[in-house]
């Protein structure tokens, strides 16, 4: 098989059996990789209602289809399994290098079942898979491990999980090497329910494009469209800091757990000159040419020494608003989660959640131990651990925000999260696009990184649409330049009212994101304005050799997008559920509330854009035959 | 040849393009151990350095080789070899001080770089210029520029 490694690799720790599965060419065609595999694996392999920490879950590591490629930011692989976050389909992405290493061992697809007796760590050494036993490593923290496995087995690259996964933490995220990682929906939870402490991965083995010579062609034709983007330049400087101080100007931050829409201080402290002020160099993932990530070194002061890969939006916001830290205790705190292995965006959520409690006298210092406050890093820092060690109050907040409101009286409408998962960044009351609602459609509960708008604008931000639109402002040129369908670009966008459709849009960012985390590309803005479709099914074809068409790269998308809906709703998910945390409905940010009887009119025009039954979020019986959806 | 292959250590940033790309020309597929270069990296502190064969003037690996196989291109100033006569030994990779020479284990032989023929792919693929293909004059020039750059900013502030 051209362009994939063409095996699935099987592990099942309670039995301690090792399959090899060949890959289909159609379930291939069909699913594209990454995402895509995973979830159909697991709605094929996964029973309903299973709990997620039983030993019948299943982690599924799916590597994206163009991975081991050259085409520009193709390095990501999708972990995928049931969350214990939100009990419905738990899924994440990163980069790095572990997607090149398991592809080059020659596995497309690492799923692990089961549940080890003692703790364990699997090692894939190209042909030879072994489990081996970890009990040395249980307890020591990421870098640690890392070290310790680097030492043992050469060149090896590593998912492991810290203390946090051990401990079932349930926002735990599965690291990915020192500075990458897993983050969302508690993956790492349920590889600690496995007693899987870490997967290391050594691959040689080569994959066969069908057509090289082609496949270089389009690498080159997608390093130029990325470079030409509009946004190219400031990335490879800032990175994703590009974004703190437009959603500051906005007031649509989550500052202070969604009260204050900004702090006074907020860009001395996140703009992003504090890229310039930190670091001097930039590192990429395999294949990037964007390299967003910065090498940080503090020289003085509280944290010196502290050394590490940082500076990214997502930390930011979640310690520097939700939080409130200052810049230095921003990088200790990412470098704090990396260690103990949590989702930093939860983390940040639950200590604000905390925070919040503290101030309104609904925890008080007999609870905690010790006094909790806007920007006060020790206090975070110490309340994080205890949450990690599960120690104390540390023990009702590692459930997560929305079992700890079921525990702690009054404390529901602090509680920010859209099914049971806490939500990042961006405040609706203050910022309606197309990514905040998907926040609300995003499959994996409220989260920001399942739906972009690929020509989202960080100029303007005009609330006069009636929920409906966002202002598209951009020229034709860019308009032109756009990859989508002529037909429906003209319907989503409007150049003449200078509008983007938001249901619509949503729909169509939703499929192309879900379309990147199948073929392993990244979505960093530059690469969203830039690269579509088209160019991706010429990949793909260039290095499979299978023919596929820009249309039907999508629709396997969007499959794949269908398949993670039934799987939710196998699982119970509510369209009732689908909604913002009451705070936005009611309680003002300035003068705005989230309306909600607006944005239920856009979710019943997305439902309908997906062909998904209004009264139930659905998809329907025509919608799943157009896709070719064999249901459960 | 009056072109040379430069690398500025200080601008990679190990995406590892230029490994693959390699790979991809050379020998028709990916295979990471097949690149003729390779981009060392220390991931704990997100250091890398591009290594590959440097055309030494007086190279070890001549020296080095058992079946002398290796030899310098009067024309050109290559080291290059007839692989057809290559055992495998690796006496050439294991004295190399700039691991230049890799060791190709689906052919069994050892490799190194030839410059595409004068068109370096790694160079047209690097994102970051931190791989440059210059004549010498340009080299030096360019050297001389970033040299005194530094020394002025040292100086002045």
């Amino acid at each position: 098989m051209f362009g994939y490694a063409g095996s699935i690799l099987e592990v099942d720790l309670s039995t301690g059996e090792i399959a090899r599965k060949k890959l289909s060419p159609d379930f291939a065609k069909k699913y594209i990789g990454g995402i895509g595999f995973n979830a159909r694996i697991l709605y094929d392999e996964l029973p309903a209602g299973t709990d997620p920490y039983d030993e019948a879950n299943v982690l599924v590591f799916g590597v994206g289809a163009l991975v081991g490629t050259p085409f520009p930011t193709a390095a990501r692989t999708e972990a995928s399994a049931k969350s214990p976050m939100t009990g419905q389909f738990g899924t994440s992405n990163s980069g790095a290098f572990f997607g090149t290493q398991l592809k080059g061992a020659g596995f497309d697809v690492l799923v692990i079942k089961g549940k080890a007796q003692e703790p364990v760590y699997i090692l894939i050494d190209n042909e030879k898979v072994e489990i081996c036993n970890a009990s040395s490593l249980w307890g020591k923290d990421s870098w640690e491990t890392i070290n310790n496995l680097k030492a043992k087995h050469y060149g090896v690259e590593i998912a492991l999980i810290g203390p946090a996964g051990e401990n079932l933490v349930r926002c735990a995220s599965i690291e990915n090497g020192y500075y990458d990682g897993w983050g969302r929906t508690g993956l790492g939870a349920v590889m600690g329910s496995k007693k899987l402490k870490a997967v290391a991965v050594r691959g040689d083995k080569g994959v066969r494009p069908k057509n090289p010579k082609a496949l270089l062609e389009t690498v080159k034709e997608g390093q130029e469209l990325i470079q030409s983007a509009s946004s190219y330049t400031a990335f490879t400087r800032y990175g994703t800091l590009v974004a703190t101080i437009p959603y500051g100007r906005f007031k649509a931050l989550s500052a202070h757990n969604f009260t204050k829409g900004t702090l006074p201080d907020w860009e001395e402290n996140c703009g992003r000159q504090v890229v310039e002020e930190y670091s001097d160099r930039h590192v990429a993932c395999q294949s990037c040419i964007i390299a967003c990530g910065h090498w940080v070194e503090i020289k003085d002061g509280k944290y010196k020494g502290l050394k590490m890969k940082d500076l990214e939006i997502t930390p930011t916001v979640s310690f520097g608003a939700t939080v409130g830290l200052k810049t230095e205790a921003i990088m200790k705190a990412s470098e704090l989660c990396q260690r103990y292995g949590i989702d930093m965006v939860s983390a940040g959520g639950i200590l604000g959640f905390a925070i919040e409690l503290f101030k309104n006298g609904i925890i008080t210092r007999d609870d905690v131990g010790f006094d909790l406050d806007w920007g006060d890093d020790d206090a975070a820092f110490k309340l994080l651990k205890d949450i990690v060690e599960r120690k104390g109050i540390g023990d009702i907040l590692a459930e997560g925000t929305k079992r700890a409101a079921d525990y702690i009286k009054e404390s529901e409408k602090y509680a920010i999260h859209i099914k049971g998962l806490e939500i990042p960044m961006i405040d609706p009351r203050n910022r309606w696009s197309v990514w905040a609602l998907g926040m609300l459609t995003n499959v994996r509960g409220g989260d920001h990184l399942r739906c972009r708008n690929p020509v989202e604008n960080l100029r303007y931000n005009e609330n006069k649409y009636d929920y409906l639109k966002e202002r598209f402002g951009f020229k034709k040129p860019m308009y032109d330049k756009l990859d989508m369908p002529e037909d429906l670009k003209s319907k989503i966008i409007n150049l003449e009212n200078d509008t983007t459709d938001i249901a619509e849009m949503s729909r169509w960012a939703e499929d192309l994101v879900n379309l990147y985390n199948s073929t392993g590309i990244c979505i960093r803005p530059p690469v969203m304005e830039k690269v579509g479709p088209t160019i991706l099914a010429k990949a793909y074809t260039d290095l499979t050799g299978i023919e596929i068409t820009a249309e039907e790269i999508m629709l396997a998308a969007e499959r794949t997008w269908n398949v993670m809906k039934l799987f939710n709703i196998r699982e119970g998910e509510d369209i009732n559920d689908i909604k913002f945390p009451r705070r936005f409905y009611e309680e003002p940010l300035g003068e705005k509330v989230a309306d909600k009887e607006k944005i239920q009119n856009v979710l019943e025009k997305y439902y309908k854009a997906r062909g998904w039954d209004p009264a139930t979020s659905r998809p329907k019986s025509e919608t799943l035959a157009r896709l070719g959806i064999v249901e459960q | 040849m009056n072109k040379r292959l430069v690398i500025d250590a200080e601008k990679c940033d190990g995406c590892g393009i230029c490994e693959l790309v390699c790979a991809l020309n050379k020998t028709g597929q990916w295979h990471p151990a097949l690149s003729r270069i390779r981009v060392f990296a220390d991931q704990k502190r997100e250091l890398h350095l591009p290594m590959i064969c440097v055309h030494c003037i007086d190279p070890l690996c001549i020296t080095a080789c058992l079946m002398n196989v290796i030899k310098k291109d009067q024309e050109t100033g290559l080291t290059i070899r007839d692989e057809s006569l290559c055992i495998g030994c690796r006496a050439c990779e294991i004295s190399c001080p700039f691991s230049g020479c890799i060791y190709d284990y689906t052919r069994e032989i050892v490799v190194n770089c030839d410059l595409c023929q004068g068109d370096p792919i790694c160079v047209k693929y690097c994102p970051t210029k931190a791989l440059q293909f210059v004549s010498e004059a340009e080299s030096a020039a360019q050297k001389r520029d970033e040299t005194a750059e530094k020394r002025v900013v040292e100086l002045v502030g």
